[in-house]
C-alpha cells in the first residue's frame, strides 16, 4: 500500500489492486461511515456581510492611524501639518456657514457667533450667516430648537410659519407641518405669524395648531423638557405626540382602530423607548407592539 | 491590472474567502468569536498592506494572518459542529438506525475533539469546505505531501477512536 493511502484513498488516487486490497480490510466499513458521515458536517453560521461591513468600518479608522504612525519625511511633516491646518479651517469656516442639522434621534448644541446658544432637538436644521452676524443676527429654523440669546442687537428666528424677534432671551421654537409654538421662557419675545404681532412675555407659550391660536404657560426661568431627555405634551393631539416619538427614536410608526386626533397630556422620555411607549399607551389604553423597527400602536379591542 | 486596495476586488477577495477563514480558525480552536476576530484581524490586515500584495498572494496572506494571530496563545477549545439531518428525516429509516446514526456521529464527534489540531483542521477543510489539498496546503502554508499526511493519520484515529482501538 503506497503512503498515506488512506488521503489517496478519499481522492479516488489508489489503483485497482491496492483499492480491492483495501476494501478488504476490516477497517473499511468505519472508514466509509467516518466520510459519510463527515458529509453531512456543518460549521457554524458566518455572516459573510456582516464582517465585511465590519472590516470596512475599522479600515477608515486603521487608515488615519497609518498616516500618524508612519515616519514621514521633514517636508512630508510641513506638508501633513499645512494640510490639516488648511483642512481645518476650511471646516471651520465651513461649518460657520453651512446650515447646522440633526438627524432622527439627535440633538446638537451650536455656539453663535456672540454666544447665543443653541440647542437643536431631533429632525432638525439651522441656518444663518457668519458674515453679516455683526449686522443682524438672523437665523433660519426648521423644526425645534431651544435658544438662549445673548444680550444685544435684534435677534431673529425665521420659520416657514412665522418669525420671531427678540433682545436676550430665552425661549423654544417649533414649526413643523401646522404646528408653530414659542415658548419664552426668560425676557419678552415678539412672535409674527400670519400677519399677526404677539408679544409673549416670560412665563408664556404661544401655540397654533391647524390655525387655531392658543396661549398656555410655561414656567419661568425653565426649560423645555426635550433639553432633560423628555418631551412633553398638554393636550396635543395624539398625531403630533406619535410624530414626535418618531423622530426621538428614530422610528417609524403605525396606528390601527385609533383616533389621534384625540388630545394628549403628559410626558415620555427620550432616552427609554419602552418607558415611552408605555407612557403613551397606558394612558390611553391602547397597546402596542413591534414589527422590525417599527411600531405599531392598535386598540385594545382589536385582535 | 487589479489592485487589492481597489474596494471591488478587496470586496471580492473577502466574499471568496472570508467563511473558509472563519471556519479555519474554529476547526483549530473551536471558538467563535475568536474566529470572528480572526476574520477582521486578517482582512483589516490585508487592507493595510494592499498595496504591497498582489492579487494572487491575498489568499495565502489572510490564512497566514489568521494563523498568527493565536498562534501559541489560545488552547484549543472544543469544536462543536451540527450535523445536517435532512437525510434522516426525509427518509423512512427505523428509529433504530436513527439512533444508531446518532450514535456514531456522537462518537465521530468525540474523535474529531482528540484530534490534534492540524489534523481536524485538514480532515474538516476537505469534509465540509470540499478543499482539494492542493487548497490546504496554501492555507496551512505547507507542502500537499504534508497534507497528505495530516489527513491519512487524521482518518487513521478517528476510526482507531471510533472502534475502541488504541
Amino acid at each position: 500500500m503506497q503512503e498515506n493511502y488512506l488521503a489517496k484513498w478519499l481522492n479516488n488516487e489508489l489503483t485497482e489492486a491496492e483499492l480491492t486490497e483495501f476494501k478488504q480490510s476490516e477497517e473499511y466499513a468505519t472508514y466509509q461511515r467516518i466520510v459519510a458521515t463527515s458529509e453531512k458536517l456543518e460549521a457554524p453560521d458566518f455572516n459573510a456581510e456582516e464582517a465585511l461591513l465590519a472590516v470596512r468600518n475599522r479600515r477608515t479608522l486603521t487608515d488615519s492611524k497609518v498616516i500618524q504612525l508612519n515616519p514621514f519625511k521633514r517636508f512630508m511633516k510641513v506638508a501633513a501639518v499645512a494640510a490639516i491646518l488648511i483642512a481645518g479651517a476650511y471646516f471651520y469656516m465651513d461649518s460657520l456657514e453651512a446650515p447646522i442639522s440633526t438627524h432622527m434621534a439627535e440633538r446638537v448644541e451650536v455656539r453663535l457667533p456672540d454666544n447665543s446658544e443653541v440647542q437643536l432637538n431631533a429632525d432638525s436644521k439651522i441656518d444663518y450667516s457668519k458674515s453679516n452676524w455683526e449686522d443682524e443676527r438672523k437665523v433660519t429654523l426648521e423644526g425645534e430648537a431651544f435658544f438662549k440669546v445673548a444680550k444685544g442687537k435684534k435677534f431673529t428666528v425665521y420659520t416657514k410659519a412665522g418669525e420671531v424677534t427678540v433682545l436676550g432671551t430665552q425661549f423654544n421654537v417649533e414649526h413643523r407641518g401646522d404646528f408653530f409654538e414659542v415658548s419664552c421662557y426668560e425676557g419678552i419675545v415678539s412672535v409674527t405669524h400670519n400677519g399677526n404681532k404677539t408679544d409673549l412675555p416670560a412665563g408664556t407659550s404661544y401655540l397654533s395648531l391647524n390655525n387655531e391660536v392658543q396661549e398656555t404657560a410655561v414656567p419661568i426661568n425653565g426649560v423645555p423638557s426635550w433639553v432633560n431627555n423628555e418631551s412633553a405634551f398638554r393636550s396635543i393631539p395624539l398625531r403630533y405626540v406619535l410624530d414626535e416619538l418618531s423622530r426621538q427614536y428614530n422610528v417609524s410608526i403605525a396606528t390601527q382602530g385609533i383616533d389621534t386626533d384625540q388630545l394628549f397630556t403628559g410626558t415620555f422620555s427620550n432616552t427609554d423607548l419602552d418607558l415611552a411607549l408605555k407612557s403613551i399607551s397606558i394612558p390611553l389604553r391602547i397597546k402596542f407592539k413591534f414589527e422590525g423597527k417599527k411600531v405599531l400602536f392598535y386598540a385594545e379591542n382589536t385582535p | 491590472m487589479d489592485n487589492v486596495c481597489e474596494d471591488a476586488v478587496f470586496a471580492n477577495i473577502f466574499k471568496t474567502n472570508s467563511k473558509t477563514v472563519f471556519n479555519y480558525i474554529y476547526y483549530k480552536f473551536g471558538n467563535e468569536e475568536k474566529a470572528n476576530d480572526a476574520v477582521q484581524e486578517a482582512f483589516v490586515k490585508l487592507w493595510e498592506n494592499c498595496a504591497k500584495i498582489p492579487p494572487e498572494k491575498a489568499k495565502a496572506f489572510v490564512y497566514k494572518v489568521a494563523n498568527n494571530l493565536y498562534l501559541n496563545v489560545i488552547k484549543a477549545e472544543k469544536v462543536r459542529l451540527k450535523y445536517a439531518d435532512k437525510t434522516l428525516k426525509s427518509t423512512n429509516e427505523s428509529p433504530e438506525f436513527i439512533l444508531e446514526e446518532k450514535e456514531f456521529q456522537k462518537k465521530l464527534d468525540n474523535a474529531l475533539n482528540s484530534l490534534p489540531d492540524n489534523q481536524r483542521t485538514v480532515f474538516l477543510l476537505n469534509r465540509i469546505d470540499g478543499k482539494k489539498y492542493k487548497e490546504i496546503a496554501v492555507i496551512e502554508g505547507v507542502s500537499v505531501k504534508a497534507i497528505e499526511k495530516r489527513m491519512h493519520l487524521a482518518l487513521k484515529s478517528l476510526r482507531a477512536k471510533i472502534d475502541g482501538i488504541k
